[in-house]
């Protein structure tokens, strides 16, 4: 081990040009973990969701329903039954997410995979548990999911829950929905804005 | 260099180059913000003219519909019944032949292919003929009304019932560009607007004012424009002789309104060359048969399944690929439908497959009305003994075409076209009822053997046809006519200026 690691220590005369390289690494690491606002995605805020303009729809419908009040995006669309489960959840979808937007592959017209569908599907009955149960056993019908649902979601039924029924890419073109910040500092900006000035 | 140099200076030195990068990261930001600010402000690099009929020049200030509209002149997607590709319908239907013979269709009938193709479909259809100058051939300048927006243009120069005046020939020269932006949009605002007068008319003559229409009703009422049934009313006042183009809506838009108003007028577009009847020929009545569909019903525009919304770089924009939401159903049908696409397609399919079942009785059913008309009249007939007969061959041949060419129908409307299919197999039954009679009468017994016309070849012989003929003069015409109206249309074209914006 320590002889894997004295092979890899560079001798002293290329000192400067690594410390160098390193350093230019670590801070594309860093401008990237800056300007992707990637610590944003470790929150529950919803507005991380349109850190990309193509969750503008959800993003806005969302925010015009009964959900608005009680629930974010994550409490819906990752599993909240642990919190390991949640990351991991959280991680693969973000980086398929991430990965299509990169690539410019998004659909116009973006509709839920099955994974995410039993996700979501976990999440009502996780809040709503209440509907599904029959208070005279005070227990959760059994018969419910075989008898009622027939393998049913619940907005097939409910269909206008929470995102309305028309859904495309271009479904909100006039919504008002919180811009993304710039990331350049105020302080660089006006320093740029008084150098064009001049 | 010092061989033993201080790690805190190694680390200085690390994290100054880590910040370094960092803000350089960030200059780079606002570089790319900014140069994303020049692509995103709007300058329109062209001066678009009133009337001008090129749509590349269109394009230059709209690239992205632009893109899209281009993408008309792919002709590789057939669906079960129709889409954008060329297809022969007199080979794929041979019975059409004999149910218009006397007339232009019974030559060359082909599946439209897209708005891009409209001229050049046109100059090669043999219905248009082989004409040798500009007052040769059988088809009148009214023809190439819906082809391209160098119509309002000419319509402009000329007035309206003076460029609805003469031989197709005519214009020739002139009409050169394929359906486009002009046609639909108002060259300053972009805004929808109707380029030609028989719709305005139209809904005149029916007490409405079309200038009050939404924007949603736009969507389908710039379309409205062409995908109708119409006529050439030769009697229209102050214009008597003119082929004026005319839509049949005043009584209404269903198949008995529109039968109502020609029989009151007693036009007929061609006399059927067997049966002798007063022919209709349904156009293609798509926007009236899918106002009564439930679609129409619920607001949903032509432009919403056929040129849906789309979304590039968050910035909205209309699909002008017009083109079958069958190859589309993705961004069309999807938007408000959650159901899988195999699901959605198959539902379309079985209901022109249900349609079209008794669509094929009926063609039967006409093709055998106009072959027992004749030999009733072979065999002697008088116009008074066949009056009703005619009357009903007419009748029950309107419906379906009524039915057939509005070609979206059966999924746009397939209640309404169900019940007029239904209705014309019992007016063709009820005539060859009294036909059964007639020709009883007339001595004849037994059945009127169907003719074999398995192919277009062996129909269009049935019916008399010189297609040899008829291609060879579509040849000369292609040589010499057609190469000449190009050259004076390059030139013409040529003359026109584009201002460019500075």
């Amino acid at each position: 081990m320590s002889n894997i690691l004295h092979k890899l220590t560079p001798p002293p005369s290329w000192q400067v040009p690594v410390v160098v390289v390193s350093g230019i690494l670590f801070g594309l690491a860093l401008y990237l973990v800056y300007v992707s606002n990637a610590v944003s995605y470790l929150s529950d805020n919803p507005t991380t969701c349109i850190n990309c303009h193509v969750m503008n729809p959800q993003y806005a419908t969302w925010f015009h329903s009964s959900h608005r009040e009680r629930a974010s995006c994550n409490d819906c669309h990752v599993p909240q039954d642990n919190v390991f489960n949640k990351y991991f959840f959280k991680a693969k979808d973000g980086l398929r997410h991430a990965t299509m937007f990169t690539l410019r592959l998004e659909p116009q017209v973006i509709i839920i995979k099955e994974a995410g569908a039993e996700v979501v599907q976990q999440n009502c009955v996780r809040c709503h548990n209440e509907l599904i149960t029959d208070n005279k056993m005070l227990s959760k019908s059994l018969s419910f999911d075989h008898f009622r649902t027939e393998g049913r979601k619940c907005w097939e039924c409910h269909r206008e829950v929470p995102h309305g029924r028309v859904n495309s890419l271009s479904s909100v073109p006039n919504a008002q929905i919180p811009q993304t910040k710039t990331p350049i500092p105020a302080w660089i900006n006006n320093l740029l804005k008084s150098k064009t000035k001049n | 260099m010092n061989k033993k140099r201080s790690p805190l200076l190694n680390w200085v030195l690390f994290f100054a180059t880590l910040i370094v990068v960092f803000f350089l990261g960030l200059l780079a930001s606002s570089v790319t913000e900014r140069r994303a600010e020049q692509q995103t402000t709007w300058k329109p690099e062209v001066q678009i003219a009133k009337f001008e009929p090129r749509n590349e020049v269109w394009g230059k200030n709209y690239p992205t519909e632009y893109n899209s509209y281009e993408k008309m002149k792919e002709s590789n997607f057939r669906s079960k019944y129709n889409g954008n590709a060329k297809i022969d319908m007199l080979e794929v239907d041979p019975r059409l032949v004999v149910m218009w013979a006397g007339y232009g269709f019974s030559i060359d009938y082909n599946q439209g292919r897209g708005h891009a193709y409209a001229i050049e479909d046109l100059r090669n259809t043999l219905r248009t003929g082989g004409p040798t100058g500009p007052d040769d051939g059988p088809m009148p300048s009214t023809c190439w009304t819906c082809k391209g927006p160098d119509v309002p243009r000419i319509m402009n120069e000329e007035g309206v019932a003076a460029y609805y005046t003469g031989k197709w020939a005519r214009l020739g020269a002139e009409i050169v560009n394929p359906i486009g932006c002009a046609d639909c949009h108002n060259n300053e605002t972009m805004e929808l607007q109707i380029s030609r007068p028989a719709l305005v008319e139209a809904f005149q003559r029916q007490g409405k004012d079309i200038t009050t229409a939404t924007h949603q009703e736009m969507r389908s009422l710039v379309c409205a424009q062409c995908h109708v049934e119409y006529y050439f009313d030769k009697h229209r006042e102050g214009a008597e002789g003119v082929n004026y183009l005319t839509f049949p809506w005043d009584n209404g838009q269903s198949v008995e309104a529109m039968e109502a108003y020609y029989d009151a007028k007693e036009f007929s577009d061609w006399t059927h060359k067997l049966s002798k009847a007063p022919m209709l020929k349904a156009q293609h009545p798509g926007y009236e048969t899918y106002l009564t569909g439930v679609h129409a019903k619920r607001g949903v525009s032509c432009a919403d399944c056929h040129m849906p919304y789309m979304s590039e770089g968050g910035k909205k924009f209309t699909d002008h690929h017009i083109q079958s939401p069958l190859n589309n159903l993705e961004n069309s049908c999807m938007v408000c439908h959650k159901e899988k696409t195999a699901q959605l397609i198959n539902d379309v399919y079985e209901r022109q497959d249900k349609i079209i079942e008794n669509r094929d009785i009926l063609e039967k059913l006409c093709v055998r009305l106009h072959v027992e008309a004749k030999m009733a009249w072979d065999l002697g007939a008088t116009d008074a003994q066949m009056k009703a007969i005619l009357m009903d061959i007419r009748h029950a041949q309107w419906r379906w075409d009524y039915a057939a060419a509005s070609h979206g129908a059966s999924f746009h409307s397939p209640v309404e076209i169900s019940r007029v299919i239904a209705g014309a197999i019992n007016i063709a039954q009820e005539g060859r009822i009294k036909l059964a009679r007639l020709l009883i009468e007339l001595g004849y017994k037994g059945e009127v053997p169907y003719p074999n016309i398995t192919t277009k070849t062996l129909a269009q012989e049935y019916i008399g046809l010189p297609m040899e003929k008829l291609i060879e003069e579509k040849e000369t015409f292609k040589k010499n006519l057609l190469s000449q109206w190009e050259k004076e249309a390059e030139a013409r074209e040529a003359s026109m200026p584009v201002i460019y914006n500075k």
